[in-house]
């Protein structure tokens, strides 16, 4: 079944006088438990894609649906719900806030999901745990390293055990040994079963998903399913695209 | 996302810019400090002017006063035998609506001896009635009685500062039954009245007496005519001398020499002061005095009341207009307050827009930023009203050394509570903007920022 779900969706952004098509006909089905990597080149509408899939924007035209809720004409409180009980962020740049501990920077999905401060403060431990921090969570994200804060993303991004981890570019900011171990990581959720989406724009990444989507000018031009990669997904046909409009 | 968590989210941010934020607060402490400072002055001015009203006869004391009689009756005014001993005995017998009446024949300046000490003070001459009306309390003796005034005995009654004038050397004594001076004419003392203080000044001297208890405080100069100490409301009821009305005329009154030539005797009164005896007629028990004085004065309207009404009105009024003009000041002073408070958090909302954005993207609504931000701004409001409320009674510490002492600021807790409350709201009301602007951040916009 289905956990995302986009048919015909359009973005398109007014700038002045000119009309920017950023999404250009876009229809896609991720399922429970996939893994999967958006590529494409840079300005192609990835981002754009990420922020209507993680509920963070919605659509021009089109239908989005998230485990089946259609969040493309929900308001933006509904949003701010769906983002935080189903959908977990791991951004390039960390974005984690450097005045709060790294235990402290876990537990803040829970504080809007209205959780006890004991319970967050276990189920943060424990998500710190995950990600190989566990002696790190009293230190603030500036003494730590590039690929030590993307783990406290992650951590962060888990806690509220999401429906969906959405990680846009989460190697772009670091070295590539750093990158390959955040990969892993990555690799290693998505085995014990949780649905990620990666948005890239190196192939090398790309080849390592067991899905690869790649976009172009705001549309999907290749969907398939990665031979050589030993993870689970079903093999499935590409997604037919509508015609785009222009 | 609770408040108690906002709170501390908020604590925070202050104290990670503590001196931002300290001079953000400024402007609120100065507010309220300047709030609470003139709150408490207003109520130590008013506490001073109604004791001092209650202490002088209330409101009930009415005057009766001459005025130039009316212009239709110029020709004539001669008829009218102006405010005599006549007038308080129609009073007396007719007027009732009105519950005590004296007449008063004065000396503005008698001088008062006993041995060598002499003081100079008014004197009066009265109906026993003088005393109630004008709230004097007797302490030792007597008060006077009718049987002084209608055998014109040689007696007095006099206020505890005329006593500590005449026996300097010898503190609380009993000046009853001693013979002393006025004007040189023999009088004896038959009773003494309380001594006249302010709350303030009592709690003053009594501090005084204690901590220098063995050592006598310094004496005033011999013969000094006013008192060696400041201005006190009380010092002039303090100094009183009374004596019956027509001793006074037999001793004092019987002869009036002008440019060498006696004008006779000076029977007139120099005031005239009646009691209204219910406060809810005051203007049928005034209706019925004109009617009665009107009948004893010949039809000649050469006399008018003088009520206090206006006086307490024009005190209270001027301490109303005080509260509101320092309230002005106080309310401008925390306004600028606000206007920095709003200032700053805006300043600060734009320092910390990807924050928000982080906020928004793992799940905070636009409602929980505006929370996080109009709680950051009233609890600036509320330590700038803690440390301004600390401020002011350091500010009334001073005031109480340097203003009047009847006036001494007091402290009510309705007044800080208010005070406080006023640097909250402030604090809150100046948020609201900020917090708006920050929850309308558009979530990815704002990840995207800087
Ligand atoms: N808020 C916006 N207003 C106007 N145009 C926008 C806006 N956001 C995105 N775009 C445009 O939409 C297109 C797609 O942008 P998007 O950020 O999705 O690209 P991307 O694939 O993520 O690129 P990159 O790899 O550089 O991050 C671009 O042409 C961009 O200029
Ligand atoms: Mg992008």
């Amino acid at each position: 079944m289905p956990i995302i779900e986009l048919t015909d969706v359009f973005k398109r952004y007014r700038v002045g006088e000119q009309e920017i098509v950023a999404l250009n006909g876009i229809n896609l089905s991720i399922d429970q438990g996939e893994y999967a990597a958006i590529i494409g080149p840079s300005g192609s509408g990835k981002s754009t894609l990420m922020h209507l899939l993680g509920c963070l924007d919605t659509p021009t035209s089109g239908r989005v649906l998230i485990q089946g809720n259609d969040v493309s004409t929900a308001d933006a409180n509904r949003l701010s719900e769906m983002r935080n009980s189903h959908i977990g962020f791991v951004f390039q740049s960390f974005n984690l806030l450097p005045k709060l501990s790294v235990l402290q920077n876990v537990e803040l999905p829970m504080i809007y999901a209205g959780v006890s401060s004991r319970e967050r403060r276990e189920r943060a431990l424990a998500s710190i745990e995950r990600v190989g921090l566990a002696d790190r969570a009293g230190n603030t994200p500036l003494q730590l390293s590039g690929g030590q804060m993307q783990r406290v993303a992650i951590a962060r991004a888990l806690v509220n055990s999401p429906r969906i981890i959405f990680a846009d570019e989460p190697t772009g900011n670091l070295d590539s040994k750093t990158g390959a171990a955040i990969l892993a990581l990555f690799r290693e959720l998505s085995q014990q079963g949780s649905t990620i989406v990666l948005v890239t724009h190196d192939d090398k990444i790309a080849a390592q998903t067991p899905r690869r989507i790649e976009i172009k000018d705001g549309r999907i031009v290749q969907d398939f399913f990665n031979p050589d990669a030993d993870l689970p997904g079903t093999a499935r046909p590409l997604t037919p695209q509508p015609t785009p409009t222009s | 996302m609770n408040l108690w968590f906002g709170f501390l989210v908020g604590l925070k941010e202050i104290w990670s810019h503590k001196f931002r934020s300290f001079l953000t607060m400024l402007g609120i402490i100065l507010g309220v400090a300047s709030l609470l400072s003139m709150f408490s002055l207003t109520a130590g001015m008013a506490n001073g002017m109604r004791q001092y009203m209650q202490q002088v006869g209330g409101i009930e004391r009415v005057g009766v006063i001459p005025q130039e009689p009316p212009t239709d009756q110029e020709g004539f005014a001669e008829i009218s035998p102006g405010r005599t001993i006549a007038d308080a005995e129609a009073i007396a017998r007719s007027a009732t609506l009105v519950s005590a009446v004296t007449p008063i024949s004065e000396l503005a300046a008698a001088t008062v001896s006993f041995g060598s000490q002499y003081f100079r003070t008014p004197a009066y001459g009265v109906w026993p009635d003088y005393v109630p009306i004008n709230s004097h309390e007797i302490s030792r003796g007597r008060s006077l009685t009718w049987l002084d005034v209608e055998s014109a005995q040689n007696v007095c009654v006099i206020g505890q500062r005329v006593t500590q004038r005449l026996w300097p050397d010898r503190p609380r004594f009993n000046p009853v039954g001693e013979s002393i001076l006025i004007n040189g004419r023999p009088f004896k003392v038959v009773g003494e009245f309380t001594f006249y203080e302010t709350e303030w000044d009592r709690r003053q001297r009594e501090l005084s007496t204690k901590s220098a208890a063995p050592a006598r405080t310094k004496r005033p100069t011999k013969g000094s005519s006013s008192s060696g100490r400041g201005y006190s409301a009380f010092e002039r009821k303090n100094s009183t001398v009374i004596l019956p009305i027509t001793a006074m005329f037999y001793n004092f009154k019987m002869a009036n020499v002008v440019k060498n030539e006696d004008q006779g005797p000076q029977l007139k009164l120099d005031a005239l002061t009646i009691q209204v005896a219910d406060i809810a007629r005051f203007d049928q028990a005034l209706e019925q005095v004109r009617t009665i004085l009107e009948a004893t004065h010949r039809g000649i309207e050469d006399f008018t009341f003088d009520t206090r009404q206006e006086w307490f009105d024009s005190i209270e009024q001027g301490i109303r207009n005080t509260r509101l003009s320092g309230g002005i000041i106080a309310g401008i002073s925390l306004l600028v307050g606000g206007i920095g408070i709003t200032n700053i958090m805006l300043a600060s909302i734009t320092e910390r827009i990807r924050e928000i954005g982080v906020r928004r993207a793992v799940g905070a609504k636009g409602r929980d930023i505006f929370i996080q931000i109009l709680v950051e701004s009233a609890v600036i409001g509320l330590i700038g009203g803690f440390l301004g409320l600390i401020a002011s009674f350091g500010i009334m510490r001073i005031l109480v050394l340097i203003s009047p002492t009847e006036n001494a600021p007091v402290l009510q807790w309705e007044n800080v509570i208010l005070s406080f409350s006023f640097a909250v709201i402030i604090g809150l009301l100046s948020g609201i903007y900020p917090a708006l602007k920050a929850s309308k951040l558009d979530p990815i916009e704002a990840l995207r920022y800087g």
